[in-house]
């Protein structure tokens, strides 16, 4: 009986999990394990075509239907989402892998440090995000690595913002002048004692570097700079139902429900961390 | 209802009011009366619920809070009535002033305006008669360029001036009841003393009763009738301010009372009566009296009944309780059955070994003519556009501003350096100077002998061993991410203190060297509360062996009771150690406990030095005058404090713009400097003639002129 | 003031010939050389030197940059290698089509969602602030140009109520001309009305829970005025910020959408440029949006300096 008290109690204290947290984590959870067996999964190659079953619509048969060539539009939507989280999560990690050194050393220096690169990250944040990566893409030919990274340099200048600013917050932390007053190297101080402090935050907003790079990476492929035909992407996908909209809307409406579950499932994620780790967070910029 | 209770109309009564949130209470069976034209006190530590009665009262809890009983204000109860009727009675018949003047102003409104707004609200005066109104309530808050202050926005005004304006604004309406919750926290103790000293007048002048929280013991003497003292969501003292402050008769008034440190200079053996343990967190215990835990004269019988708030004199058991709803007649009541019996406060410790003065030897630290100027606008944002004949002209312009100006000061081994001074006086620099977290601009810092800007390599690695520091703000000292058991560690390791497999039982001995068990070395510092990290803090400063410690304000963010136990730990650390402190604070009293010398510190200099003992005695800067005046607790002082602290760079003495005795033009031209007037006693004062003799002539006024 | 806006005016010409560098070196490293593109396949090594020596081409990067520029300066934007026309002309005919499109759903989102944002704020946790957010959610979870195609299929091929694609011709009536217009413009709106309103939502929530919106109210002034006269002056001021950072997104939109909707404005007159390798005409377009981009954001710069006093009034009055 006490037993039982003591556990109620030490369930009331913890603090119950967010909701969106959950289903967030559900989503992409499910995902994740969708695009890593797709291979599996999938009913026939996404490459096969039916050719007596062109434009049939959602069935048993063909979950979502077939496309102009026959060929089965719910396993190319499963190859499709290892197109869409390899574009989201490879820009993500480039852009963190330029931003989070440029804002610690930005916030740790401060000084002209901070400004030069502060300064160059204004520069890249005035293009119009599409203006780049279009430039980018249109002087080489298209690659979906070469996407990635458009956009990951792309989604760099907000990720050393947020680095940045946290890291400004940190320094003047009271365990950072302690750390000095025991002359701590920088490398210690950087590894030690910001980046896991800084890690939370960069979470939340990788959530929506995610999302940006997947939707942006849709727009290009829709544009006809990014992924190349005959690849099972949704963007490309949404493109080429287009001109069968009226015959067969399910081509193209597809993967964008597919698309449009992820990006809720990521942004989900994204908000449920950021209220788990510190409702004021929400303010930081 | 007994007729004393209808002659003597309440203007607010509270009955048994509680407050809730999900469950659990933050205000306990609260009742008090307020009579107009009276002041009520509130008094207690952080958690204690005492803000959520000015909140109930004011309605700004939010959904989240439960409230049941009765707030009666002129006969109507508040907790009946809909939001807008609420709200009309806000503003209009009881005024309000928080704690943080710097975001209770609308940044974006101009200051007349904020002030203007319930005036127009509520008497229906029309904007432009209104705003007349304002700068008059302005001037009445005794500042003197009212108009402009109306005109200017919020970021335009220092703290002191927000507060007068908020204040202005709490009393626009002419409201019989003001509350003010912790109103001259933020600021500094002269700015306080001048607040203080205008709510006084106010309250005289306008008949307005008061409401007064705080955590301030003396704050609450000057200015209040009556005093009520709160603990863990529940009043355990109610009574008259003479009565509870000088025979407190609940043991936690009486310890609450003990470990504040007195204003005078206490031997190095001395040591300050603290209560034990903590203030139980949510969820409280609600059966029995809720301070048993810590009371050193609890019984088993304590904890198994609720107590009562009883009226003193009667004997234990047979005192009768307070008034049909907890109102009391009586003057004087006290949540304990033992009310009656209970002596003073333990002293345990206290005057245990007098060890006699403390003798300076060969310096340790030694800080010589030291300067340090911050660039407050440089870089780009120094580039300025000025229109000069008629012609724009960009020009760099950066802002220089010295924190410290040419400090010297020794400290020996063992000697504890009390350095006081109010906020952004340079105490803190000239604290980071010492350890060379900072660059001096100029003059020097020696260490053992060896100049610290010169250090390098290996040496400067030793000397970072010998000086550790230990802050004011507890929230940010501890790495949130560390665990107290690595937080305390890495010292170990980085200088090789111990080895691997013996840091453990290492972290553990440093654990009890501030009196936390062993267990807590897995804890993170989200699980401590401000007294456990300041102590964690503290083992890990003493992780390395130094042999100097500045303490830059380590007690300033802790509650009374708390803030005696870790002086008493440094008092304890320094004799077993034989460490030595800069001990930085804006506390004098604090200060004058623990220091063997004081240096008084104003805008980057020092005015003043010299023992507890000299200074608190026969102070003799005009600044340190003010200083004692504005805390010095029971008597009013002669001199009122003026002004605020200056941040502009004058070429004279940085204080003559405040100073009540300034010389028409040496104060203004020359800074002086610190001449001897005494064995140990030096000031820095133009008043001041070198020998000692002419003390009292010097300060009158007739000099002056 | 002054030096604010002096500061942020230096800033964007600092950016604009950054920029400026940045299109002009990256349209050299195309692959595809301008006067064999010029000449096709009768060029002979004799004539492709003489048209790069007539178009410059053999002058060092910088020289040629610093005609480019100039002429750009000048308004002269060059020859459409493709089109064989001038680009100026055709460039600011899309603009105009573009700026339509853009203004119209800029205005929607600019009203329509800080008023959402603030409804949803003023009413957190209750259903008008659910509905916002699970609007806010469909709106940002897919690409805007899904949710023309969407529109296209709802209002177009099965309702049939409105055209879906190409530009209404003003002699056809005004009614006739907007109607063209309300697809793109929707869908346009569509995205962007959920972030602004979101982002309103967060800053409005933070102001009315700020310490001077609780004083306000112990100062018992009505929940309106609390509302309109304190909350919203000072949430406004992120939002301005947020809108001219939008406007970069809505540029991109319109990119899109214009595909989408076969709208000819300046998104499709780019995308033409990419695809053919049309130099000349890829870079004005690409500068010229660049451009109002920045100017853009210098708007709202100037605006937020406006609307905020630590800006407008510096100094301290005691």
């Amino acid at each position: 009986m006490t037993e039982v008290a003591a556990l109620a109690g030490t369930i009331s204290r913890r603090p119950r999990l967010p909701r969106p947290l959950i289903v967030g984590a559900v989503i992409v959870l499910v995902l994740l394990v969708a695009a890593a067996l797709a291979q599996v999964l999938a009913p026939y190659p996404f490459d096969q075509m039916h050719i007596r079953d062109r434009f049939s619509p959602p069935s048993l048969h063909y979950l979502a239907g077939t496309d102009e060539y026959g060929r089965d539009v719910f396993s190319r939507l499963l190859i499709g989402s290892q197109l869409s989280l390899l574009m989201g999560v490879s820009a993500t990690l480039i852009s963190m892998g330029l931003g989070v050194p440029l804002g610690l050393l930005a916030g740790y220096r401060r000084g002209l440090t901070d400004e030069v690169i502060m300064r160059a990250l204004d520069v890249l944040l005035a293009f119009p995000p599409i203006m780049l990566v279009l430039l980018i893409i249109a002087v080489t030919p298209p690659s979906l690595l070469k996407t990635a990274f458009a956009i990951g340099v792309l989604s760099a200048p907000p990720i050393g913002r947020v680095t940045r600013s946290v890291t400004l917050n940190l320094m003047s932390g009271e365990f950072m002048e302690a750390a000095r007053a025991r002359g701590e190297r920088v490398w210690y101080v950087l590894w030690r004692e910001l980046l896991p402090n800084v890690w939370p935050v960069l979470m939340v907003e990788a959530s929506l570097r995610v999302v940006f790079a997947v939707l942006l990476g849709a727009v290009l492929s829709f544009l006809g700079f990014g992924v190349q035909p005959p690849a099972a992407d949704w963007g490309l996908m949404i493109s080429n139902g287009r001109s069968f909209v009226e015959q067969a809307p399910w081509i193209s409406l597809a993967p964008g429900i597919a698309m449009g579950i992820t990006v809720i499932g990521i942004s989900l994620l994204g908000d449920g961390l950021r209220e788990v780790l510190d409702p004021r967070l929400g303010n930081r910029r | 209802m007994n007729d004393a209770v209808i002659l003597d109309p309440a203007l607010l009564e509270v009955r048994d009011l509680t407050v809730r949130y999900a469950g659990t209470a933050a205000v306990r069976e609260v009742s008090f009366r307020l009579r107009p034209g009276e002041a009520l006190g509130i008094v207690g530590e952080s958690g204690s619920g005492k803000s959520s009665i000015a909140g109930a009262i004011l309605d700004f809890l939010g959904p989240a809070a439960s409230i049941s009983g009765q707030i009666l204000f002129e006969g109507r109860d508040l907790t009946q009535l809909s939001r807008s009727d609420h709200r009309a009675v806000l503003g209009r018949k009881i005024g309000s002033v928080f704690q943080d003047p710097f975001t209770a102003l609308n940044p974006a409104l101009r200051v007349g305006r904020q002030i203007a707004e319930p005036i127009v609200r509520h008497l229906g005066v029309k904007p432009s008669e209104a705003a007349r109104r304002a700068v008059s309530l302005l001037r009445e808050m005794g500042i003197h360029r009212a108009e402009d202050v109306a005109r200017a926005f919020p970021h335009q005004l220092s703290g002191g001036m927000k507060q007068r304006a908020l204040i202005a604004a709490a009393l626009a309406c002419e409201p019989p009841l003001l509350i003010l919750d912790e109103p001259t926290t933020a600021l500094d103790v002269t700015v306080e003393a001048q607040i203080l000293r205008l709510l006084a007048r106010l309250r005289q002048q306008k008949r307005v009763s008061l409401l007064f929280i705080s955590h301030n013991l003396g704050v609450v003497r000057r200015l209040c009738d009556r005093v009520a003292v709160m603990y863990a969501s529940q009043f355990v003292e109610l009574g008259s301010v003479r009565g509870v402050l000088e025979r407190p008769s609940h043991p936690y008034s009486k310890g609450l009372l003990a470990s504040r440190p007195p204003l005078r200079a206490a031997s190095r053996g001395s040591r300050l009566p603290a209560i034990e343990g903590q203030m139980p967190g949510s969820p409280r215990p609600e059966a029995g009296c809720v301070f048993a835990p810590r009371c050193p004269y609890a019984e088993p019988r304590c904890s198994a009944g609720a107590q009562a708030l009883c009226e003193l004199g009667a004997a234990g058991m047979t005192t009768k309780t307070a008034g049909a709803h907890g109102v009391a007649a009586s003057d004087h009541l006290a949540r304990c059955w033992k009310a009656d019996v209970v002596g003073d406060w333990p002293r345990q410790g206290v005057d245990a070994i007098d060890q006699g003065p403390f003798r300076a030897g060969d310096a340790l630290v030694n800080v010589t003519r030291l300067r340090k100027t911050f660039t407050t606008r440089g870089g780009l944002a120094a580039w300025r556009l000025s229109v000069a004949g008629g012609r724009p002209r960009l020009r760099h312009q950066p802002v220089q501003v010295a924190a410290v100006d040419g400090v010297s000061l020794s400290i020996s081994p063992g000697e504890v350096l009390g350095l006081v001074g109010e906020s952004g006086c340079g105490k803190s620099t000239l604290g980071r100077l010492a350890l060379r977290l900072l660059h001096q601009t100029d003059g020097g810092v020696e260490f053992d002998g060896a100049d610290l800007s010169q250090l390098s390599g290996a040496d400067l690695s030793a000397f970072r061993k010998q000086a550790q520091i230990v802050f004011q703000n507890v929230g940010s000292s501890l790495n949130p991410r560390l665990s107290v058991g690595e937080a305390i560690e890495r010292p170990l390791a980085l200088f090789g203190l111990a080895k691997p497999r013996a840091r453990r039982q290492r972290v553990e001995e440093l654990l009890d060297m501030v009196r936390l068990p062993p267990t807590y070395r897995q804890r993170y510092p989200h699980q401590l509360s401000g007294g456990e990290r300041q102590r964690v803090a503290i083992a890990r400063a003493l992780a390395t062996e130094p042999r100097f410690v500045v303490c830059d304000e380590p007690v300033s963010a802790l509650d009374v009771s708390v803030q005696a136990a870790i002086v008493n730990l440094l008092a304890d650390l320094r004799d077993q150690f034989g460490l030595a402190y800069l001990f930085i604070s804006h506390d004098l009293a604090v200060v004058a406990q623990l220091s063997d010398r004081i240096a008084v510190m104003y805008h980057g200099r020092i005015c003043e030095t010299g023992t507890p003992a000299e200074l608190l005695a026969t102070p003799r800067h005009p600044y340190t005058r003010m200083l004692l005046a504005a805390v010095a607790e029971d008597t009013v002082a002669d001199e009122p404090p003026q002004g605020e602290p200056i941040s502009g760079q004058a070429s004279g003495c940085p204080f003559a713009a405040r100073c009540p005795h300034r010389l028409p033009t040496v104060c203004e031209t020359t800074a002086p400097l610190l001449r001897a007037v005494g064995a140990s006693h030096e000031v820095a004062c133009h008043l001041e003639p070198s020998s000692a003799t002419q003390v009292d002539a010097v300060l009158m006024p007739s000099i002056v002129t | 003031m002054a030096s604010y806006a002096l500061r942020r005016l230096g800033t964007v010409l600092f950016i604009l010939v950054a920029m400026s560098l940045l299109v002009f070196l990256a349209t050299h490293a195309l692959p595809s050389d301008t006067a064999a593109l010029i000449l096709g396949q009768y060029s002979t090594p004799e004539t492709l030197a003489a048209l790069e020596h007539k178009l410059g081409l053999d002058l060092p990067l910088p020289v040629q940059y610093w005609h480019w520029a100039r002429a750009m300066l000048h308004g002269d934007m060059g020859q459409s290698l493709v089109m064989e026309r001038p680009v100026a002309p055709m460039l600011w005919d899309a603009f105009g089509r573009s700026a339509i499109l853009a203004v119209a759903a800029m205005a929607i989102v600019a009203t329509l969602g800080v008023t959402t944002g603030i409804v949803a704020a003023v009413w957190r946790g209750r259903w008008p602030d659910h509905a916002v957010s699970v609007f806010a959610y469909l709106g940002i979870s897919v690409p805007e140009f899904y949710w023309g195609l969407v529109l296209i299929l709802v209002f177009g091929s099965t309702l049939h109520l409105l055209p879906t694609s190409g530009i209404g011709n003003l002699s056809d009536g005004l009614g006739s001309y907007i109607s063209f217009l309300v697809l793109p413009v929707a869908t346009l709106t569509l995205g962007f009305l959920a972030h602004v309103s979101r982002l309103t939502r967060s800053s409005m929530a933070e102001e009315l829970d700020s310490m001077y919106v609780r004083v306000a109210r112990s100062r018992g002034l009505p929940e309106r005025v609390v509302i309109v006269r304190h909350a919203l002056r000072n949430a406004l001021v992120p939002t301005i910020t947020v809108l001219a950072q939008d406007f970069g997104f809505l540029i991109g939109g319109i990119v899109a959408i214009e595909t989408v909707f076969a709208y000819p404005g300046l998104g499709r007159l780019l995308i033409f440029a990419l695809q053919r390798q049309d130099l000349p005409l890829m870079q004005a377009a690409i500068l010229v949006l660049t451009a109002v981009f920045c100017l853009a954001n210098l708007c709202a710069d100037l605006l937020y300096g406006v609307a905020n006093p630590r800006i407008r009034h510096g100094g301290a009055v005691d």
